[in-house]
């Protein structure tokens, strides 16, 4: 065979292995999609709770209005990084920045594969793929049998406590994670600051503004850090929450 | 509270439909996508390796490693999953939590939701309907981020260069400013509730900054991955203490 023969064949290897992953990364993650949102949509279809459509459409805008931006954002910041066959894998997994791309550094890392490169897209691709075989069965069984029998046998009086307190307990934890990781001390200040007098100036004020208030703060922190942005300090990427 | 909600919608039993059976099914198909798709994955990478250059050895070792690699932040994710396991019952977190979203994100969303409510997130109004509305507010968020990427990645495959072109200024500011507004915006809010919420949210935050100004001093990094599920534990056994001290409001 001559070496434009092989060439050839290569390029449609690998035209071949891109139309498989997105044809079943679509595909699967399209399935995922549908199951995930059939769940809660089961419990208000069929169960007589008297919950009206007016009420999941308030609440939708409510986090709407704090995370869309994000949808869009995401993606396209983690496109370069992950290839588009392992979008899918991603997407559906979850915990991206903390488990699946230090799984495909280490991995790259192993068989000194570089990012960009076919070796390297391949190598992310599988070490994706043990990430998301030991994090699946892990959830399953410490999470799903292991945790649901625990949460039966701890006395209801602690149960009760936990779940009144979870969510503090969740957003200080998360909120210093987040301002040390990110490394924007202005954007950090503008944050507070702008939070500060919407929730305990604004909203006294105005009660209407009570349910999209977070709402609220996210734009005017969004529009007031990119004004008040430092024209000096050249832009780093961010990281993310998922 | 609004008043279209049924007796039944007023209970505040959540793990009684939150672990109904046809929820487990949805859960366990989520699951089966996954586990389906790098199935497929491996098997495409196997045929396709000879034309990336990539040897069967060091597909193998690529697959272990990641997996080795994955175990710590996935124990990591188990524990803050156990603990939010009482708020919105075991399909709901191994889907949002465990798989598509993330802690902070799906559990702001829920508090968010709640409120629109008049709720409390896990309190004593965090009734039934008042579950089943957060649980469909954060899948239809969490659908938002598939959604784009459904969109978006054929877009991207193809060059789009108008994408790309997106100012870097701005991919690296609003962002972060649109994460870091909406958590404060929720940290300030439970910092307006009871003592007890109070203490919660500076304990657990304190718990966090010791956690990651270990791992960046010391050679403790797994403090890093590890430090939400610490900081939520120990703001719990504060709030506990607390709580059954007599610092809450009478329930």
């Amino acid at each position: 065979m001559s070496s434009a023969d092989t060439a050839i064949t290569r390029d449609a290897s690998l035209a071949e292995f891109d139309r498989t992953t997105s044809r079943w990364g679509q595909l699967t993650m399209g399935v995922a999609l549908f199951l995930s949102l059939a769940a809660p949509l089961y419990l208000v279809l069929f169960t007589d709770l008297g919950i009206t459509a007016s009420m999941i459409w308030t609440a939708y805008l409510a986090v709407a209005a704090a995370f869309f931006v994000l949808w869009f954002v995401e993606p396209i910041t983690y496109y370069p990084v992950l290839g588009p066959a392992a979008m899918y894998q991603a997407f559906m997994i979850g915990n991206i920045a903390n488990k699946l791309l230090p799984s495909a550094l280490v991995a790259q890392a192993a068989i000194g594969a570089k990012a960009g490169t076919k070796r390297g897209e391949f190598a992310a691709l599988m070490a994706i793929c043990g990430a998301a075989m030991v994090h699946v069965l892990s959830m399953l069984f410490f999470v799903g049998i292991l945790g649901t029998w625990l949460v039966s046998i701890i006395p209801t009086d602690i149960v009760d406590v936990a779940r009144l307190y979870i969510f503090p307990a969740i957003i200080g934890g998360v909120l210093v994670q987040l301002v040390v990781t990110m490394k924007q001390p202005r954007v950090t200040v503008i944050a507070v600051v702008v939070a500060a007098l919407v929730l305990f100036v604004l909203v006294p004020a105005v009660p209407a503004l009570a349910k999209p208030a977070t709402g609220v703060v996210v734009l005017i922190t969004a529009v007031l850090a990119w004004f008040l942005r430092s024209r000096k300090a050249p832009a780093t990427p961010t990281t993310l929450v998922n | 509270m609004e008043t279209a909600l049924t007796p039944e919608g007023l209970s505040t039993d959540i793990l009684a439909i939150a672990n109904m059976p046809v929820l487990w099914v949805l859960a366990l198909g989520v699951f089966a996508a996954i586990i389906v798709q790098s199935l497929v994955y491996m098997k495409a990478a196997r045929k396709a390796g000879p034309a990336a250059e990539i040897s069967e050895e060091e597909l193998k070792t690529s697959f272990r490693a990641g997996a080795i690699a994955a175990i710590g932040p996935s124990l990591a994710v188990v524990l803050v999953s156990i603990a939010l396991l009482t708020l919105f019952g075991t399909p709901a977190v191994l889907v949002r939590i465990g798989l598509v979203g993330s802690a902070a994100t799906e559990s702001a969303s829920a508090s968010l939701a709640a409120g629109t409510m008049g709720a409390t997130l896990g309190g004593p109004d965090y009734t039934q309907a008042v579950f089943v509305v957060a649980f469909m507010a954060m899948s239809m968020s969490g659908a938002g981020w598939m959604l784009a990427t459904l969109i978006l990645t054929p877009i991207l495959r193809r060059g789009d260069t108008k994408l790309r072109r997106v100012n870097p200024a701005l991919m690296a500011i609003v962002p972060a400013a649109a994460l870091i507004g909406a958590f404060a915006s929720l940290g300030l809010a439970e910092l307006g509730k009871t003592p007890v919420h109070i203490l919660s949210v500076i304990v657990s935050a304190i718990t966090m900054a010791i956690c990651i100004t270990l791992a960046s001093r010391t050679r403790a990094t797994w403090l890093r991955e590890w430090g939400l599920g610490i900081s939520i534990i120990v703001g719990l056994i504060a709030a506990y203490i607390a709580h059954t001290s007599g610092l809450a409001p009478a329930a």
